[in-house]
């Protein structure tokens, strides 16, 4: 049988993959946000068991609350909810104006979503501060501040997040390549939402 | 013509080659460093997964001299509950998950037909990880207090007693290293869910994907959903033992029961983390060495699929005597129970692989058979366990301890052997000496049954475990074990000289020494860079043993088709 | 058809016939084997000192004798492979491509399922038959009334012996490390436990610090305690005899030393004992837990790392020794 005609340029060990499939960027776009989603939905697992612990404790308990506490005060977390929840709309014009290639529309929109999530974060921080009980009185204190300080953490992550694509959309061209950054972050802070939703209905409203 | 020989189309390569092909002994320097390309990085899984396997192995040692005679005369009760906790520790996170991260780094991109890991980055990071954190398990042993010596479960109220009162003590470290591991393999996890799901090559729908993928991919989702659940219970625990929340300890009325579940509801599926893949090797074997195809491929592959399922749905059965209600012993009794018959389809059908075929017994083969002749005693003493009456007088003794060492050293360790010399050709372009591997396997099986079929009379005459001594009535089957241990101990000779003595003067391989029918025997043995001339169009299902399908319709390697058909034949016979 | 077919046809009903007489003389060695197996099975195990052993030895045996069938038969099959069906020297061509057989999949899963069907059957009969009490009582430890008294067991298979009149359970008391059985009616306590042959024993398991296990494995039972409940736990003792009582939930350094006996008698000879030990002063029992910790801390060298102090050996009218033997 004949041989190949080898062509010297294959001879080198490193494969020069130029020749190799078509819309090699989409490709990462796409590996990158599947990985994401992945990784979320495995992260959210976490957060379920942490759920599941609290409706543990909380039915098995019989003596629930610290003594002394009459329970806890809903009309401050309800509107930090509201901020929170309307704030994923935001961010979701935000991700529309940057589709449309409106930078500028997207840095405020994304900008009050920033606000918005730090105003929440404050008001947790308040909140907290203002509460008789800490992270060491029983099950009911450990729980409380562990579900809503790893929350916390997730909304702190998520506007850091958010900032540094806010620094990013500075950079001449940043997008011209996908704005994978941009729609994971968004799709953090929904996911953020979604877990503050269930969190608040546990453990605010829930007698 | 003089070209056509094993290796055509590589250049003869002068010795400082710019970026020599990984596994090469003359590139050594590329292990140590931050590569992003999976065939390094899954040797280097399995190198350092393998020296903490001599580790453990080798406090497992001081255990069977230990408990070689009744009394505690050993070692201190202290030292002896270190080891088992620390022997336990690393031999399942830094031996047995590392390894199949190994395997799967190395095997997968190949076999489905892809350049890389979608993120190979990602893939180095989670592997430099591992050395990290074992070192801070081993940094555990030198704080004052010692290691952890509250078994691999860590069950508080124990686990959370800290006689030294230091707020970095044993316990701690453990938790610390046990969390940056499940890090680490919650990266690798999304890193090969994300490559099985969206790299796999043109042509290679589901099911003409290789079974190992399948398993691999399987395990991997278990991972996925089981890891953040003993995340969250390391965390409350963690700061139980820190800060003095109140999650689990009894006096501040915490519940050590729920630890017990956060813990299970991810170790259960653990398992099956750690058997899934060592099952995909069995599928990937048992065809190449019967040359027949893999009976009933497309039922093992969606099995794979169902044990995820189930795996999820049976934890309580390491708490039947917990103190959990009998509706709750009952249901997953029957859940536990139910498990094998996928599993139990995946042995018939190997068994039906083999049966009618042309075997030919390598060290691979031998250890294939070997690891599932183990698997099949340990699947049936499952099912023993699995009858919660029988549990509640087994649980907690030998018995136990013997069902899962021949499942985890005897099925996935010699699982774990027999991928080795199936694939170490491929990895190293080397071909490793046959008589060591056979000597390897004698002393392995036969050092696994004598240390772990007489722990299953221990456990039936109410031998616990954990105890760093006995009643004297145990003394016979327990000298049996410990020479057993003290054989298997030896058994790893053979193996580590065949290893490192065939990587630097082992015979040259050859693309394809088995004849074997899978892309990743199309290409270079160790293979080129981003693996492919050209990314294989895949057209056949996989294990295409006697037929004529060609099992792709271009040339991955760059050699024309027809050569790439006709140089598994001219590899000539196997050894 | 030709004559050379017919001869192929009647050969390969030769071959079959004799194919499937092979299997089933095998089939039938096979079960002859596991059944001899199942009978061993028996003498794997300790004494039947409880009604439980019974219904648990005779579950063990079961699976036994199953679980060795299907070894026998698997293993049989890949060995008669292994050592017949090798490829020669030199051949290196492929085996039959044979993908799969849908008959004998269905069977090989149909199969299964029809047999965990029936052990899981046999177990839940089993279990209900022993009437394994685990009822956790609510934190509370100190009420003397927690749950209401149990169930009683459907059928006691061993003696048929109606219960006696309702006696208070004893308290367990499990420590790192000993063990201190309370009689409460009695007003005595001691580090030996002491039962009435054939009569159902009934205990209330405490645990002072860490989780426990209270585990005899001659009477098949074992119940892990739980500190900061009171878990009711009961068992019916049939043979007289000294039998071991291990802690089998894994508790701390000590663990391997925290052991005692249990011991079964006439209800007369549980009577005297109850009777003397009344009488006699309480004082500290043989514990080696502690005996060793006191050892370990008159050497001045360090020997191991930091432990737990052990709780102070139980104060007890009647004390176990070690140097008893038990079966």
């Amino acid at each position: 049988m004949s041989t190949t005609n080898v062509d010297p340029a294959l001879n080198s060990n490193v494969v020069v993959s130029s020749h190799a499939e078509p819309n090699h960027t989409e490709h990462e776009e796409d590996y990158r946000m599947f990985g994401f989603i992945v990784f979320l939905l495995s992260e959210s697992v976490i957060f379920f068991s942490f759920f599941v612990g609290y409706i543990v404790y909380k039915t098995n308990a019989t003596d629930w609350l610290p003594v002394g506490f009459e329970g806890l005060e809903v009309r401050e977390p309800f509107i930090n909810t509201v901020v929170l929840v309307s704030s994923s709309f935001v961010i979701y014009f935000a991700e529309r104006f940057l589709r449309k290639e409106n930078l500028w529309g997207f840095r405020l929109f994304w900008l009050m979503t920033m606000a918005m999530g730090s105003f929440f974060l404050y008001g947790q921080a308040v909140e907290w501060m203002g509460l008789p009980f800490g992270f060491k009185d029983g099950v009911f204190g450990g729980t409380f501040y562990l579900l809503t300080g790893f929350h916390g953490l997730h909304v702190l992550t998520g506007v850091l997040l958010q900032g540094l694509m806010l620094g990013r959309s500075f950079w001449p061209n940043n997008y011209d390549g996908g704005e994978f950054g941009v729609e994971a972050t968004s799709l953090f802070w929904h996911f953020v939402d979604v877990i503050w939703i269930i969190l608040f209905v546990l453990i605010y409203l829930w007698k | 013509m003089s070209n056509a020989t094993l290796e055509p189309l590589r250049p003869n390569q002068p010795p400082s080659n710019p970026s020599p092909e990984p596994g090469t002994p003359e590139n050594w320097r590329t292990f140590f460093s931050f590569s992003t390309d999976h065939k390094v990085i899954g040797i280097q899984y399995i190198v350092t997964a393998f020296i903490f396997f001599l580790f453990g192995g080798l406090l497992a040692m001081v255990m069977r001299g230990e408990l070689i005679t009744p009394e505690s005369d050993l070692v201190n009760r202290t030292v002896y509950n270190g080891l088992f906790t620390m022997h336990g520790t690393i031999m399942l996170f830094m031996w047995t998950f590392p390894m199949l991260n190994g395997l799967a780094n190395y095997l997968v991109p190949l076999q489905i037909g892809a350049r890389d890991m979608a993120f190979p980055r990602l893939n180095a990071a989670a592997f430099w990880m591992v050395p990290v954190f074992g070192v801070i398990l081993i940094t555990s042993f030198f704080v004052p207090g010692g290691p952890s010596q509250s078994g691999w479960w860590a069950y508080p109220p124990v686990s959370l007693q800290n006689p030294t009162g230091n707020l970095i003590n044993g316990q701690s470290l453990w938790l610390l290293a046990v969390a940056l591991s499940g890090v680490s393999s919650i990266m690798g996890a999304v890193n090969i869910v994300t490559t099985i799901f969206r790299m796999r090559a043109p042509g290679m729908g589901w099911f003409k994907m290789p079974a190992f993928c399948w398993t691999v991919l399987s395990a991997q989702m278990i991972q996925l959903i089981g890891l953040p659940a003993l995340t969250a219970g390391a965390v409350m625990l963690l700061l139980d033992l820190t800060v003095g929340t109140s999650f689990f300890n009894p006096e501040l009325g915490g519940d050590p029961v729920l630890y017990q579940h956060f813990f299970w509801f991810y170790s259960h599926p653990a398992v099956y983390v750690i058997i899934l893949p060592i099952f995909g090797v069995f599928s990937e074997v048992f065809p190449v060495y019967a040359r027949k195809p893999l009976f009933g491929y497309k039922v093992v592959a969606i099995s794979s699929l169902l044990i995820t399922g189930l795996s999820l749905i049976v934890w309580v059965h390491h708490m039947f005597a917990s103190g959990t209600p009998g509706w709750m012993r009952m249901l997953f009794m029957i859940t536990t129970m139910t498990i094998s018959v996928p599993t139990g389809i995946k042995v018939f059908a190997w068994v039906a692989t083999i049966w009618g075929g042309k075997i030919r017994l390598t060290s691979g083969m031998l250890f294939g058979l070997g690891a599932l002749f183990a698997f099949l005693f340990a699947g049936i003493t499952g099912v023993m366990l699995a009858s919660a009456p029988f549990d509640i007088h087994v649980n907690n003794t030998y018995f136990v301890v013997g069902h899962f060492h021949y499942v985890i050293n005897g099925a996935v360790v010699m699982g774990f052997y027999a991928a080795i010399y199936h694939w170490f050709p491929k990895m190293t372009g080397k071909m490793y000496y046959e008589g060591l591997g056979k000597l390897h396997f004698a002393l392995t099986f036969l050092g696994i049954n004598l240390i772990y079929l007489p722990m299953h009379p221990m456990g039936l005459m109410g031998m616990p475990r954990r105890v760093a001594s006995y009643d004297p009535e145990f003394a016979f089957w327990n000298v049996l074990a410990s020479l057993g241990g003290f054989l298997l101990g030896v058994s790893t000779l053979p193996f580590l000289l065949n290893m490192l003595s065939s990587w630097t003067q082992g015979k040259p391989a050859g693309d394809n020494p088995w004849n074997a029918i899978g892309i990743e025997w199309l290409v270079s043995s160790p293979p080129p860079h981003e693996n492919f001339e050209e990314i294989p169009v895949v057209v056949s299902p996989p294990y295409g043993y006697g037929s004529d399908e060609p099992l792709v319709s271009n040339n991955p390697a760059g050699k024309p088709i027809a050569e790439a058909m006709s140089s598994s034949e001219m590899e000539g016979a196997i050894a | 058809m030709t004559a050379n077919d017919q001869r192929t046809t009647d050969l390969n009903k030769v071959l079959n016939r004799r194919r499937i007489v092979n299997l089933t003389g095998l089939a039938i060695l096979n079960l002859l084997i596991s059944l001899w197996m199942g009978q061993q099975a028996y003498n794997w195990m300790p004494p039947q000192a409880s009604a439980e052993s019974v219904l648990v030895d005779k579950l063990f045996s079961f699976m036994t004798t199953v679980g060795t069938f299907i070894f026998l038969g698997v293993i049989g099959t890949l060995f008669y492979s292994i050592l017949f069906q090798r490829a020669a020297k030199y051949d290196d061509t492929d085996g039959p491509p044979i993908e799969g057989n849908v008959k004998l999949e269905v069977i090989w899963t149909a199969l299964p399922i029809l047999l965990v069907i029936w052990i899981g059957t046999v177990s839940y009969q089993t279990y209900d038959q022993m009437s394994i009490l685990g009822d956790i009582a609510p934190k509370a430890m100190e009420t003397v009334q927690t749950v209401p008294l149990p169930v009683e067991p459907k059928k006691m298979v061993a003696t048929g012996v109606e219960k006696p009149a309702e006696a208070a359970p004893i308290e367990v008391r499990s420590r790192q490390w000993s063990w201190e059985f309370r009689y409460l009616q009695q007003g005595i306590s001691s580090t030996e436990l002491h039962l009435p042959v054939d009569q159902r024993a009934r205990f209330k398991l405490i645990s002072e610090d860490v989780l426990h296990g209270f585990y005899v494995p001659a009477f098949r039972v074992k119940q892990d305690i739980v500190p900061g409940k009171a878990i009711d736990f009961s068992l019916t003792p049939i043979r007289e005899g000294r039998y071991r009582l291990r802690d089998s939930e894994y508790s701390g350094t000590y663990f391997a030393a925290n052991q005692t006996n249990v011991v079964v008698e006439s209800a007369e000879a549980y009577e005297q004992w109850l009777t003397t030990v009344a009488a006699t002063e309480p004082t500290a029992a043989e514990n080696v837990a502690q005996a060793e910790f006191n050892k370990s801390q008159e050497t001045s060298a360090r020997r191991g790392w930091p432990t737990i102090k052990p709780a102070p050996a139980p104060i007890v009218n009647y004390t176990s020794s070690e140097k008893d033997s038990h079966e």
